[in-house]
């Protein structure tokens, strides 16, 4: 396993925002988190496992969400994942940046 | 999240990893049911959906592997693996595992002990505030003949220096002053180590008490109460730790004194090895008083006794103040201070305290350590060459575990760290021996080795283990992946040659060493077989010091003190098993030593010359109790008092010196310029013994000249009883009961027989000698060890062929003999190794050997021929046990 693969189908480094965002309303679960960026996306855009996992685990160590077990509504035991303040900071500084950036590209692209 | 947490996390995933793993593998799990639920709602089998699911989710394996990889162990996971699989690797070879941590903790040991030595002496700074500022301040003095002293200052010339410097944030200056303790006026006194200091020199070491306070500026004046300072340890043993004492009354010999406080645990300064012996500081010095200046003392410029020290000023004017700078401006102010025919001849010199403690022990540790290298370096090539044995026992499994895709590079690693198993059991081997080495180190050179206190282990010392068990781990692990790839590759050929190399060297190594160790044997033995002038059998030896009140005036109370010594021999003598006693003010090779100026009457000597020679002041029989022959002429006897003519006995070496020959100096005259009073006559020559080696066996007799007690009085002696007994140690009891009838509260220390005083003055070259000699038979084991497992080796690889030959009629003579061969092959190449660069390296001893050359050949020679019979041994034991190999069960074997 390389790290290359991780940004297989989302670009690396939007994941992160793409993960913040979806945990911004409500603690979510892995395939939650999955499936809610499918729908959002309308399946423009998916998170395989592979990529989603390793993701989670470092938005965990730089402390941006938080992970704990709970129990679904179908009783089942599931690890939900939810932002914390700093996340929520994070998320902010994120969102404004990629806003900046997409500007900067689009006005690049009807200057042509 | 803040790093706590981080690091709880990486904790968790590496200590809780089972739980870790279970909470990954159900969470995955649940994701997988999600997705395949989710494919079902939509219509698909659960078969259908359970292979979509798989498809989507992308090989849970896969994703478990990079969910891994992001908790950011892995690493560390690697090592632990490893690190266990080493440890299991090595439990399954005992022998292999003791063979190795065995040879590395012996050589560790020994490497880490002498480290701690040299790092306690040479790298630690000293136990004062800004150790680096402090410096010695010395008057060097150019002599006659080109030679440049480093004397004492004298009161006048340290008033002046500590009036006109500007150099320095504080100065002091002290001196050594045996002093006798009671904690009553009718106590029993203990003989201490005391030092008379300024008071600035607390100031000038950045020290204070821990207890009460020091002594003031204004309690240092003439006049001024009697106050003292008193060392922990003293303070523990001889009042029990008790703060009642401060502020009380403690009696220094008949004087009572007040203790105003207690120095740090440990403070101990002066300490007597990190200055000239002639000093006489104590090893530690337990009680301080004030250093007072008397108004004459000031313009005082003829006795030079007192050691100075300052602390140099952060900044002189513009620059930094350095010691050279500091060294001119002295040297100004002494210009302006001392007579003018004598100012080339001297200058002030700053030696740094550090410098001054490790100046005179530099070279022999360095050797020790250059010594203890070699060691390490045979262990290291001893378990090199067991390691890569191993991977040659090892090369099936280390085949399998590529062939199932272990990487090359994860296989290195894999090897590095099983070795970094073997090198960390072989440091905590090794430090441990340190520990106990290094209290063995210290304990053969009680008193003189300068620093003593100072080692013990610490950061450096635990660091240079910890790097060298690394260096080694990379080193032994490198070898093994080198080996290894060699065996995949080509043939054995690379890697037996290796190991000979490795031996060869081991071989050449331990040689040197071992010539380096004959050759500092030689010379202790030549040292011991030196006449020194006396007969130092069957003489006990000790030293009486008269308890002073105030300064010592020989010219008020000098008549008392002799009258008391004259008492205390007198007894002796007439005691029964007692054959001679008489006393001596320093005693030969106990290191202290007085010199003086003398200027025979009627010898005219070229300008600016200055005669001296060593000053013995003596009492009683001292010539027949300590056996120095007389040459000509007639001992002192009790016409030489006070108030007969002044005589003086001189050595052969000053006779023949001034005047030509033993018979031609006796009623000569001679004018002494140490005598207390001014203005005495020349002194007459009565008699001519023979010379004596007062400084060090190996140097020769300095011109001496003798002079009676009686007409230079002085408040200590050390006694010399010569017993008729074999054990002269038997007649301290009397020597003791002797002196405390004649004087009640005289204190006797240093009590030896004359014997120990010679063997301690020895003790040096006995030091060096025994840890020389313990590093040579070290490496000759390890060598041993060494060739012999090679050989082995070499032995069980060749069963089959050795089978065959034998099958083929060849007899286990020769068989032996070809094996023996080869040995002794390596072995020849190793000796003419060690015997080149012993050559080359031996020269670094010329200055510590004593009657045997650099080169000696027989020492040479000798050591060449014991490493080749240790050799042959070791090679010979193998090759026998090949000779009787059974040829069928060698042929049929494997």
């Amino acid at each position: 396993m390389t790290p290359q693969d991780r940004s297989r189908d989302v670009v690396q480094g939007t994941l992160d925002m793409l993960v913040l965002k979806a945990l911004s309303l409500t603690p979510m679960h892995g395939w939650g988190i999955t499936n809610r960026i499918g729908q959002i996306t309308k399946g423009v855009l998916t998170v395989n496992p592979g990529s989603l996992y390793p993701a989670l685990e470092r938005l965990q160590d730089r402390g941006w969400i938080t992970a704990d077990w709970d129990t679904t509504e179908n009783g089942r035991n599931a690890k939900y994942y939810s932002l914390t303040a700093a996340g929520r900071r994070r998320l902010g500084t994120e969102t404004e940046s990629w806003r900046r950036m997409a500007a900067a590209i689009e006005a690049v692209l009807r200057t042509t | 999240m803040n790093l706590a947490a981080l690091l709880r996390r990486r904790l968790r995933a590496l200590f809780r990893r089972s739980a870790v793993e279970r909470e990954m593998t159900n969470e995955l799990a649940f994701h997988f049911e999600l997705e395949k639920q989710e494919r079902m709602r939509a219509g698909a089998s659960s078969a259908e959906a359970h292979r979509a699911a798989i498809h989507a989710f992308g090989g849970v394996d896969h994703v478990k592997e990079a969910y891994r990889d992001a908790r950011g162990t892995r690493p560390l996971e690697n090592l632990i693996q490893d690190l266990r699989y080493g440890v299991r690797i090595l439990r399954r070879n005992p022998l292999f595992a003791a063979a190795a941590v065995t040879a590395l903790g012996l050589a560790l040991g020994a490497a880490l002990a002498v480290f701690n030595v040299v790092n306690g002496v040479l790298l630690r700074p000293l136990p004062y505030r800004d150790p680096e500022r402090i410096n010695i301040i010395w008057l060097a003095w150019r002599w006659d003949d080109g030679n440049v002293s480093q004397l004492p200052l004298s009161s006048g010339s340290y008033s002046d220096i500590e009036r006109d410097s500007r150099s320095f944030d504080a100065m002091a200056a002290f001196r050594a002053w045996p002093y006798a303790i009671a904690e009553s006026p009718d106590a029993e006194r203990e003989a201490v180590a005391g030092a008379r200091v300024t008071p600035a020199l607390f100031d000038v070491l950045g020290v204070s008490p821990v207890v009460g306070r020091a002594f003031t500026r204004a309690e240092a004046v003439p006049g001024g109460p009697n106050v003292a300072l008193i060392s922990h340890d003293l303070w523990q043993r001889k009042f029990g730790g008790s703060r009642d004492i401060i502020g009380k009354r403690i009696y220094l010999g008949d004087a009572p004194f007040t203790l105003t406080g207690v120095m740090p645990p440990g403070f101990a300064f002066p300490r007597g090895a990190e200055l000239p012996a002639p000093f006489q500081f104590g090893t530690r010095t337990d009680v301080w008083t004030p250093l007072v200046f008397e108004s004459s003392d000031v313009s005082n410029y003829g006795v030079q006794n007192l050691v100075a020290v300052g602390k140099l000023s952060e900044r002189c004017g513009t620059g930094r103040c350095s010691a050279s700078a500091a060294q001119a401006e002295l040297t100004t102010v002494l210009r302006r201070n001392i007579p003018l025919n004598d100012q080339p001849k001297s200058a002030y010199k700053l030696v740094s305290m550090a410098e001054q403690a490790a100046a005179r022990v530099r070279r022999p540790l360095l050797i020790l350590l250059g010594a203890v290298a070699f060691v390490l370096a045979i262990a290291a090539a001893n378990v090199t060459s067991l390691v890569i044995g191993r991977v040659h026992a090892r090369e099936r499994e280390l085949a399998v575990r590529s062939a199932l895709g272990a990487a090359r590079g994860r296989l290195a690693r894999q090897l590095v760290t099983e070795n970094l198993v073997l090198c960390l059991l072989g440091m905590a081997v090794g430090l441990t021996l340190a520990f106990w080495g290094t209290k063995v180190v210290l304990l053969l050179v009680p008193g003189s080795l300068p620093r003593a206190d100072d080692v013990g282990f610490d950061w450096r010392v635990l660091s240079v283990a910890g790097l060298l068990a690394l260096i080694a781990a990379l080193g032994f692990g490198v070898a093994a992946a080198y080996a290894a790839r060699l065996r995949f590759t080509r043939a054995a050929v690379s890697v037996s040659r290796t190991r000979r190399v490795l031996v060869m060297t081991e071989v050449a190594l331990s040689l040197i060493l071992l010539i380096g160790a004959a050759l500092l044997t030689r010379s202790f033995i030549s040292l011991q077989q030196v006449r020194p002038g006396f007969d130092p059998s069957n003489a006990l030896t000790a030293r009486v010091t008269i308890p002073l009140v105030g300064r010592p005036q020989p010219l008020v109370d000098g008549a008392r003190w002799s009258a008391t010594f004259d008492h205390i021999i007198a007894r002796l003598a007439s005691a029964p098993g007692i054959v001679a006693a008489g006393g001596v003010v320093t005693l030969p090779l106990s290191g202290a030593f007085e010199n003086g100026g003398v200027r025979p009457v009627g010898k005219v000597y070229e300008n600016g010359r200055n005669p001296s020679a060593q000053v013995q002041i003596v009492a009683g029989d001292y010539f027949g109790a300590a056996r120095i022959r007389l040459v000509a002429g007639r001992v002192f006897d009790a016409s030489d008092d006070q108030s007969g003519r002044a005589s003086m006995i001189v050595n052969r070496k000053f006779a023949r010196e001034h005047f030509g020959s033993e018979a031609d100096a006796l009623g000569r005259e001679v004018t002494a310029l140490f005598e207390w009073a001014r203005d005495r006559p020349p002194r007459v020559i009565v008699g001519v013994v023979d010379d004596v080696k007062t400084v060090s066996l190996d140097g020769d007799a300095p011109p001496q000249v003798y002079v009676p007690l009686s007409q230079l009085p002085a408040y200590a002696l050390t006694l010399v009883v010569r017993v008729s007994g074999a054990d002269p140690l038997a007649a301290l009891p009397l020597v003791r009961q002797t002196v405390h009838e004649v004087h009640s509260s005289a204190t006797l220390k240093e009590i030896r027989t004359f014997e120990s005083v010679v063997a301690d003055s020895l003790a040096p070259q006995r030091f060096n000698m025994t840890l020389i000699a313990t590093f040579a038979v070290l490496a000759l084991v390890l060598a041993f060890v060494g060739l012999y497992g090679v050989l082995a080796l070499m032995v069980a690889q060749r069963r089959r062929e050795i089978g065959v030959r034998l099958a083929l009629g060849a007899t286990p003579a020769t068989v032996v003999r070809a094996l023996l061969g080869e040995g002794l092959r390596v072995v020849a190449v190793g000796v003419t190794i060690g015997l080149a660069g012993a050559l080359a390296v031996t020269r670094v001893l010329s200055s510590m050997l004593y009657g045997v050359s650099t080169t000696d050949g027989s020492v040479f020679a000798g050591a060449a021929a014991f490493v080749g019979l240790v050799a042959v041994l070791a090679t010979w034991i193998p090759a026998r046990r090949a000779s009787q190999v059974d040829p069928r069960t060698a042929l049929t074997a494997e």
